[in-house]
């Protein structure tokens, strides 16, 4: 095998394994904090039975989530070696920030947070699971600053060895392409969190037990759900739209699926890319409507992907489809948590089972939209593994074959297949056995 | 300010083996000491709530040992290429035997993860020592700055003492551990246990040292006959402490036995952070590639604010779940 695209895969593997189990610990980490809270100021029994029971649930994606961090922190090393010569001054700060300031904090206050000798949860236990909150939001902070520098890198200048020296690191902290992209992964998170606690309640509903719990967890999920997938619309996806548009054209091209350059560009809803042949497939347009949102101006020029030499085009049809596959999700979520609310505002939820049952089946969606929206990111960043300083080819460690690359993809393979049976395994036995008596 | 790098790097990397390593040690010693279901389930709450928090050492010294020098970082990395893989997955696999094993009660459940905790524990332990002693002995790096360590040249007798001595070391660290952190008689086994290894350390330490001085550095300079004397007496006092039934002493003492050979390992290797092999001069020094100061400056500050940080918080937090758990 070719040992780029060896070690392009089992990256692509290893991390998109990963980021499932941040995704549910910073969407989940409010709403532990919340029942907490409430259960140890008012010594409210009901709350505490939901926090105990959601924290059991957090406590088994943390323990996943931890697992499958520890290979991507030393990946860089071992598989990227090149790269990490060439830029680890700049890249590893973060990196080291997320390590001292966020998962010491995550780690230290969770070991408080599950080790409880009292019936209700203290003060402590609740200030505890403030600081986990806090500290997995830091976390995707700083590694989103790292990726954000990869997108579109500031505050550096290059050594005559070709070195990438730091030269400002405020630069990189406040990068603009930074801000909006941390908003909009947050809100990802949030989203999440909200559907799955929705549909666990829904589940309870459903089978007719634990119904004041249930009724609790949808209400705030659902809530939460519908403010977040507004936010991840706008302001958060459409500024990191305008972003790419301005940093990263070509990107913008392969996502809308837009081959020629075009004043008034029209916005594909649906239709295939067809790369060799410079098209799309059967489209759907609404016309001028690409301008519209890339520049703010219905007769706005935006470039297509054949301003570009072919060599620099990023492989078209999965940053298409990834990116289709988000907004389309996400233009669901919006329609699914608008009727909720609804349904809820009027009184009417509990009765429409249909609407319990589409909560409950809703849970993976949110999954599946973070993951594509990364595939966009990422993947459209191709042929570059830094924008136009690095190319993806250049980053690999010159000392290790492809051999022993898909030995070890082989082996994380077979490794993250046991832990997620096991991880479902026992979050669906936690949603069966329900939250306990205290 | 290079140097202050590398001092805080062996810092981290101490701290993490002081505080990992009593858990890691926990777990060679349990299956000796504990004898039913029940007390294994309480040797295992005993670092329950800290080994996550240890762990994120290792990971912070890694993030510190990429900011700061990222080419030996590159180098080693790829380097190790399949040992160091083979530790992610040791690390992963222990983590989950820790996490998971609660989760249910079935005792068939229970005797699976306790098998692999303690399989992937010492493994780690070994090859942890393994990699140092191929630090302390060198090893052959290329004029692009990269090497490529086969397995067969990283098992060498040398290195695979290290990690033997590295084994029986944490065992008798994590047992002044379980002593001090488990009341009754599982407490008390542990540190039975430990007067039992002891013997073993010993004869390691001896023959480590002596071959490391015969292989590295000639006795010239004066911390190299004083931080192996402090060290013996350590290990004298963590005994010594033992046979008086002092259990936070003696994992006092054995905190500072480890610390002590640490630095002196550290102080061996300096400046390099890879030496190369067979002469040292070959390898990766902390001033080569000459790196960026606004670089060193950054992580530098990064990392000491949040040591900083970390001492003032974990303590409190630790406090809060002290005192010692027993067999119910
Ligand atoms: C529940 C999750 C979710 C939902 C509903 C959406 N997104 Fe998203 N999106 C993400 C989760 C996400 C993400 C996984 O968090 C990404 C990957 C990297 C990033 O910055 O956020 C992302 C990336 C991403 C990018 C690529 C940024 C880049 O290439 O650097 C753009 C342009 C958008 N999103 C825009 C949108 C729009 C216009 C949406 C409207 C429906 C939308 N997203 C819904
Ligand atoms: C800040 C965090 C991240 C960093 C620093 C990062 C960095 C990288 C690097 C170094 C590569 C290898 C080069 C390549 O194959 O293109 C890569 C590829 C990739 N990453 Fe990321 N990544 C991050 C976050 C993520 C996340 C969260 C996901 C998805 C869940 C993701 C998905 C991918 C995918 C799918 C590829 C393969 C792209 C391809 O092969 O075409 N990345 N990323
Ligand atoms: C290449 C990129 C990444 C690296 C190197 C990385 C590294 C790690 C490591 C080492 C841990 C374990 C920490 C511990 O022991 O406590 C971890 C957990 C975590 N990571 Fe990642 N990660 C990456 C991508 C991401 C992304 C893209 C996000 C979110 C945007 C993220 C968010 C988290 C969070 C919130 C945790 C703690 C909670 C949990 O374990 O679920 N990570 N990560």
């Amino acid at each position: 095998m070719d040992p780029v695209l060896a070690d392009r895969l089992q990256f692509a593997f290893t991390i998109m394994f990963h980021y499932l189990f941040p995704i549910g610990t910073m969407g989940m980490a409010p709403f532990v904090a919340a029942y907490t809270w409430k259960a140890a100021r008012d010594f409210d029994e009901e709350s505490a039975r939901i926090a105990r029971f959601l924290t059991k649930i957090f406590a088994i994606n943390f323990a996943a989530g931890v697992v499958t961090g520890i290979p991507m922190e030393f990946q860089f090393g071992t598989n990227w070696a090149a790269f990490s010569r060439r830029s680890g001054a700049v890249v590893g700060q973060p990196l080291a920030m997320e390590s001292m300031f966020a998962f010491f904090l995550e780690s230290v206050f969770l070991g408080a947070l599950l080790y409880r000798r009292r019936r209700l949860p203290s003060i402590f236990s609740a200030w505890a699971a403030v600081f986990v909150c806090v500290g997995s939001w830091l976390s995707g902070f700083f590694i989103v600053a790292t990726n954000a520098w990869m997108q579109h890198p500031v505050g550096f200048s290059i050594a005559p060895d070709g070195t990438i020296r730091l030269e400002n690191i405020w630069a990189l902290l406040f990068s603009p392409f930074l801000r909006w992209q941390f908003a909009h992964v947050l809100t990802g998170a949030l989203v999440a969190g909200g559907f799955v606690v929705a549909g666990v309640g829904a589940y309870y509903l459903l089978s007719r037990r634990e119904e004041s719990i249930g009724r609790r967890l949808v209400r705030a999920g659902t809530i939460v759900a519908l403010v977040f997938s507004l936010i991840a619309i706008f302001p958060t996806g459409d500024d990191n739209g305008r972003d790419v548009t301005a940093y990263q054209p070509i990107k913008l091209a392969a996502m809308e699926g837009l081959f020629e350059t075009t004043h008034g560009a029209p916005l594909a809803i649906i239709g295939m890319p067809d790369a060799a042949g410079d098209h799309l497939i059967d489209p759907v347009f609404v016309p001028d409507l690409l301008s519209f949102l890339a520049y703010g101006n219905f007769r706005a020029n935006v470039q297509g992907l054949n301003a570009y030499a072919r060599e620099l085009w990023p492989p078209v049809e999965l940053t298409y489809y990834a990116y289709h596959v988000m907004v389309g999700l996400g233009t669901i979520f919006v329609a699914v948590a608008v009727l909720a609310v609804l349904l809820l505002r009027f009184g009417l939820l509990w009765n429409s089972r249909w609407m319990l049952w589409i909560l409950m089946l809703m849970m993976p969606f949110p999954y599946i939209a973070n993951e594509a929206g990364w595939t966009t990111t990422e993947v459209g960043r191709q042929p570059w593994i830094i924008y136009g300083l690095m190319r993806t080819a250049h980053g690999p460690s010159p000392t290790v074959a492809a051999g022993e690359t898909v030995f070890t993809l082989i082996g994380f393979a077979g490794m993250y297949f046991l832990l997620g049976v096991l991880f479902l395994y026992l979050v669906l036995r936690e949603i069966g056995i329900g939250p306990q008596e205290i | 300010m290079s140097v202050a790098g590398f001092i805080v790097i062996a810092f981290m990397l101490t701290t993490y083996v002081l505080l990992d390593g009593y858990d890691l040690g926990v777990a060679v010693i349990a299956p000796l000491v504990a004898r039913t279901d029940r007390e294994r389930s309480v040797a295992m709450a005993s670092i329950g709530p800290f080994w996550n928090g240890n762990e994120v050492w290792l990971i912070a010294a890694g993030a510190a040992l990429f900011a700061l020098f990222p080419a030996a970082y590159a180098a080693s990395f790829s380097g190790f290429y399949l040992p160091f893989v083979i530790v992610l997955w040791l690390l992963m696999f222990r983590g989950i035997a820790l996490e998971l094993r609660e989760h249910l009660s079935s005792e068939l459940w229970h005797q699976f993860w306790d098998v692999a905790f303690c399989a992937s524990s010492v493994l780690l332990i070994f090859i942890f020592g393994l990699a140092l002693g191929n630090l302390l002995r060198g090893v052959p790096v290329n004029p692009a700055g990269y090497f490529q360590g086969t397995f067969a040249f990283l098992l060498n007798p040398y290195a695979a003492l290290v990690g033997c001595f590295a084994v029986a070391t944490l065992a008798m660290h994590g047992a002044a551990f379980a002593s001090m952190r488990i009341e009754g008689e599982l407490g008390a086994r542990a540190l039975e246990l430990l007067g039992q290894i002891w013997w073993a350390v010993l004869v390691f330490y001896v023959a480590v040292t002596a071959l490391t001085i015969a292989m590295r550095t000639p006795l010239t300079a004066w911390w190299l006959i004083a931080l192996p004397a402090l060290s013996l007496l350590a290990l004298l006092g963590a005994r010594y402490n033992a046979q008086k039934l002092r259990p936070t002493a003696t994992f006092a003492m054995s905190c500072v036995f480890v610390a002590v050979l640490l630095a002196a390992s550290a102080a061996t290797i300096f400046p390099y952070l890879l030496p190369g092999f067979p002469a040292r001069s070959s390898g990766i020094s902390i001033f080569q590639p000459p790196p960026s100061a606004v670089a060193l400056s950054c992580a530098l500050v990064v990392t000491l604010v949040g040591i900083v940080a970390v001492s003032i918080y974990s303590p409190i937090v630790w406090r809060r779940m002290a005192g010692k758990i027993r067999v119910e």
